[in-house]
């Protein structure tokens, strides 16, 4: 597994690309439907530099999360987000935290043991810089507010919903997919196990599940019955599978599955 | 490798040790479904959405929206609104982004009007009874008079409605997450502007689907297609979750008022029952089916009704009509059986009618352990205890759709046929029938589905995809086996009657003749196909019984779900993992149904308050009990019915548990902790 060293530092952050410089008076340009001006957005954009990151100060969204305005918790748009951000940037902007974006910035992310270079919105979420700009579709956005599991993904080894977490903010960490989870086509003793007991149907929740499954694991060796379900409290399935799925897990942590009776 | 956990199933199908055709696809995250097509330079589409239940639309800032960078096309029409969700238009932008910020920027003005929300706001009081009814409960030795209700449950797809289509200008490929491949190929040319020849409907995965995904493409594809056809280039429009549970159909609400008369002895005399379905905006599809046929329950009239409010509309959703209806009839069953003062599994063993369920109820009794069932209401502790049973059935389908047998000359063999499979195994058990009827194991066979441009096959509805196509399928291998039994006869101037294939071998009366390879090599260039042969018919319909034990937390209301022990007979089954998994989801959708489900409308302004998965309680991992799937052989014959007859007595036998752990009924779903504490009040829950 990846080894937890905090994400400290950030030396995977690439500088940012220049400002755009929209018409005077104009919006900003990024399609964000703000009213922010051009010096706004220097001040903002210059805010952010490879030094000011790689000494580890406050990110964004903590910074965000001070103001009460987590995206993720408040359920805002990428749009509103954005705007968000510019608000910080406007009413803070010397003595604040690194401003990036709202334009698209290169960010490099560390995906099943690769590095992988995008160019993303900031406020865009974990989940959709690996569905849509690294085509690694097998985490599904089902609920895209935490409340299914459908996105799990390991970041430095813990089980975490991609839909909740910044792009930005993976940067430095582990990140593993499902698609890492099996290598060189040879599948992870869990991925047997939950073929082996038909722990699947639709499939859609399942790439989530077999992630939140993982981690179980790797947690516990021998989890119980009762750590299985906890373990699996942020999962949810619309076919029905979680009997077969508490069995795959036992099975593949070494235990005998559920026995059913043998008919009287 | 076979699983051993089920002692009971164990050689009880074609094939107990199978395990999913696509297994390694969908865990390893390699399945891709229509919602993870993301197209180069494709179009994002969103549609604009009242809402409140009930609005007029006044106005909007088109212009604004369309100046977002990266918006490209704002279409409204504005009218009267009459539902949360219902839409009125579209956004499509060059990103998720821009869609999304195109929509905010619309800033549309409501003016709001008053709603109905619930079918008590049409439905005040009950009706006097009918004059026959009337003499059958006067001259009864006890009577029953109750009211049943059942909320709104949504199917809640995992994978939302939608397609990503994929347009080159002259040829279109759709991925459309549906139930009926062929159905949605019938719907799009004229939104595409293309002839059905020159595009494909891509069908390989579906998240989901439980109905809703039934029938033609829907007006989400259909928006995507005309937005394709009219910028020429990819465009991309699943619903977000929210919109799921407002605009893609439902499980209606229902009442049910049952008046019966019944004799001591617990033999029902009849009455009268009148139902009410909830079915929002649309003109029908509320009906429930109580009563259900499966009891004697005398001489017994019926009248159904349908209620409009301000929701959106209901769908097919597995077993349609069924749930809502068995919860009533169960829960009647048991309330009737308490006033006789005998035990509801006697009732039950009394006045089913079906001679196997008779066998399935006596079976389920001692697997659930009945016998330590406590009277109702006995008990003091403050856990109590609480045993239910309910019973199910479907009906029977005819072979059909089309299917197709190649073999090719380098021996592989190809089963090929245009249904989906939306979760229930279809393509195992296609290979399995394809393979089993030549003779060769399974992992020669490559099975190819879910392309509008394979033979054509039904819509996933009904529980009829196995009894249809499976038969057919087999009929098409059985007929390519003999076309190569006689190439091979001709070949080599034997008798092709004594020529058989058995495992993967090719035998002459009964000793190995040639290898499978070796007898392939002989074929023409072309291989052998077939999509003929006659296929069995219909063997009849399906029988299930099923058993819950619960405990109820008296202090809290809260329900603990224990064990159920699930019967089902499905006729000759073909995967019995497959079809393990097929009653288990359907009893876990059944238990959700009875402890949580219920689509809750502002009373106000109609808007859904739980439109997400926070509020929208599905049934989790921790709420989970000990479910036995048991899969009755005994006798069976013919592909039947599956997908549907386990979810149907499930939330009527929970309801009846609870019955039995507190001594009071409750009788309007979902069975949740403030009702369970008001029944132990006393109230009418």
């Amino acid at each position: 597994m990846p080894d937890n060293a905090p994400p400290s530092s950030r030396p995977d952050m690439s500088p940012p690309p220049p400002p755009v410089q929209p018409a005077a008076g104009s919006t900003c340009g990024s399609g964000c439907g703000c009213t922010r001006t051009n010096s706004t957005l220097v001040a903002a954009s210059t805010n952010i530099t490879p030094e000011a990151s790689a000494a580890g100060v406050v990110s964004r969204r903590f910074f965000m999360k001070t103001l009460g305005v987590s995206a993720a918790a408040t359920g805002l748009s990428a749009g509103a987000d954005a705007r968000a951000a510019s608000l910080i940037g406007e009413e803070r902007r010397i003595d604040g935290p690194p401003i990036v974006g709202p334009d698209p910035i290169d960010v490099t992310l560390s995906i099943n043991g690769k590095a992988e270079v995008v160019k993303i919105e900031p406020a865009t979420t974990l989940l959709h810089t690996l569905r849509m700009d690294l085509n690694l579709t097998g985490s599904k956005e089902i609920c895209d507010r935490g409340s299914c599991g459908g996105c799990s993904v390991l970041v430095d080894g813990k089980l975490v919903n991609s839909c909740l977490m910044l792009a930005m903010d993976a940067v430095g960490t582990q990140i593993t997919t499902i698609e890492g989870l099996s290598k060189d086509g040879k599948l992870d003793p869990i991925q047997e196990s939950f073929i082996r007991h038909d722990a699947l149907q639709c499939g859609y929740c399942t790439p989530g599940l077999v992630v939140a499954c993982r981690a179980i694991l790797n947690d516990k060796p021998k989890p119980s019955l009762d750590e299985i379900k906890t373990g699996l409290g942020g999962n949810i399935c619309r076919c029905g599978t979680y009997t077969n799925i508490f069995n795959a897990v036992l099975e593949a942590s070494g235990q005998s599955p559920i026995m059913d009776q043998k008919g009287v | 490798m076979p699983t051993t956990n089920r002692p009971i199933n164990a050689g009880s199908s074609m094939n107990d040790d199978t395990s999913r055709l696509d297994g390694v696809a969908k865990v390893t995250g390699a399945a891709k479904y229509g919602r993870d097509r993301y197209l180069p330079n494709a179009l994002y589409v969103a549609l604009i959405r009242c809402p409140f239940g009930a609005a007029e639309f006044e106005g909007c800032n088109e212009d604004a929206a369309k100046a977002i960078h990266g918006v490209v096309d704002v279409s409204v029409a504005g009218k009267e609104c009459s539902y949360h969700g219902q839409s009125i238009g579209h956004v499509a932008a060059d990103s998720p982004q821009a869609m999304v910020r195109g929509i905010s920027a619309l800033k549309v003005k409501w003016k709001r009007k008053s709603v109905k929300t619930r079918i008590s706001d049409s439905v005040k009081e009950n009706p006097a009874i009918g004059d026959k009814a009337k003499s059958i409960l006067d001259s009864a030795e006890l009577t029953h008079e109750a009211v049943y209700s059942t909320p709104v449950q949504t199917h809640s797809s995992l994978e939302t409605h939608g397609g990503a289509i994929d347009y080159t200008g002259d040829r279109a490929t759709i991925y459309a997450s549906t139930q009926g491949t062929s159905s949605v190929k019938d719907g799009l040319s004229g939104p595409l502007g293309l002839s059905q020849s020159d595009y494909e409907v891509v069908c390989e995965y579906v998240g989901g689907g439980f109905g809703s995904k039934l029938g033609g493409p829907g007006k989400e594809i259909t928006t995507a297609a005309k937005l394709a056809a009219k910028y020429k280039r990819p465009a991309y429009l699943f619903c977000n979750r929210s919109e799921e549970h407002l605009d893609t159909g439902n499980r209606p609400s229902s009442r049910t008022l049952v008046r019966v008369g019944f004799k001591k002895d617990g033999t029902i005399l009849g009455g009268e029952v009148r139902v009410w379905g909830g079915v929002g905006i649309a003109k029908g599809g509320g009906g429930a089916n109580i009563p259900s046929g499966r009891y004697q329950l005398g001489d017994i009239s019926k009248n159904s009704e349908d209620v409009s409010f301000n929701a959106g509309g209901p769908r097919a959703f597995r077993a349609p009509g069924h749930p809502q209806a068995a919860f009533a009839e169960e829960l009647m069953l048991d309330e009737i059986a308490a006033k006789a003062g005998i035990d509801p599994l006697e009732l039950r063993k009394k006045i089913v009618k079906d001679k196997i369920i008779q066998e399935m109820l006596e079976l389920g009794g001692n697997l659930i352990g009945w016998k330590d069932r406590k009277p109702n209401g006995s008990q003091k502790s403050t856990m109590r205890t609480g045993y239910g049973m309910g019973v199910t059935s479907w009906g029977s389908a005819s072979p059909g759709g089309e299917a197709e047998v190649v073999i090719n000359r380098d021996g592989s063999v190809e089963s090929r046929t245009g249904t989906q499979d939306i979760g229930t195994g279809q393509r195992t058990t296609m290979g399995i029938v394809t393979a089993d009827a030549i003779g060769i194991p399974l992992k020669m066979v490559t099975v190819r589905i879910g392309r509008s441009t394979l033979p054509p096959g039904p819509g996933s509805g009904g529980s009829v995809t196995s009894p249809m196509t499976a038969p057919t399928m087999t009929a098409a291998a059985k007929d390519a086996k003999k076309k190569l039994l006689n190439l091979l006869a001709q070949q080599l101037t034997l008798n092709a009657d004594d020529l058989d294939i058995k495992d993967g071998q090719v035998t002459k009366a009964g000793q190995p003749l040639l290898s499978w390879a070796d007898a392939c090599s002989k074929l023409p260039n072309e291989g052998i196909s077939s999509d003929g042969g006659k296929a069995e018919s219909g063997k009849g319909g399906s029988q299930g019984a099923q058993f819950v034990k619960l405990q109820v937390d008296t202090e809290t209301g809260v329900i603990r779900l224990n064990h159920v022990v699930a019967i089902q007979s499905c006729g000759k089954v073909i995967c019995r993992k497959t079809a393990e998994s097929q009653i288990i989801g359907g009893v876990i959708q059944g238990l959700s149904y009875a402890l949580f489900e219920n689509k809750i409308l502002d009373r106000n302004v109609g808007t859904m308050v739980n439109d997400n998965f926070e509020w929208y309680k599905i049934l989790g991992p921790s709420d989970m009990p000990h479910i036995e799937p048991v899969l009755w052989a005994k006798g069976q014959t013919g592909i039947r019915a599956l997908g549907e007859p386990p979810t149907i007595p499930t939330a009527g036998a929970t309801a009846c548990a609870l019955f039995n752990a507190i001594g009071h009924p409750v009788r309007n779903l979902p069975l949740t902790p403030d009702k369970v504490l008001l029944a132990l009040e006393g109230g009418v829950a």
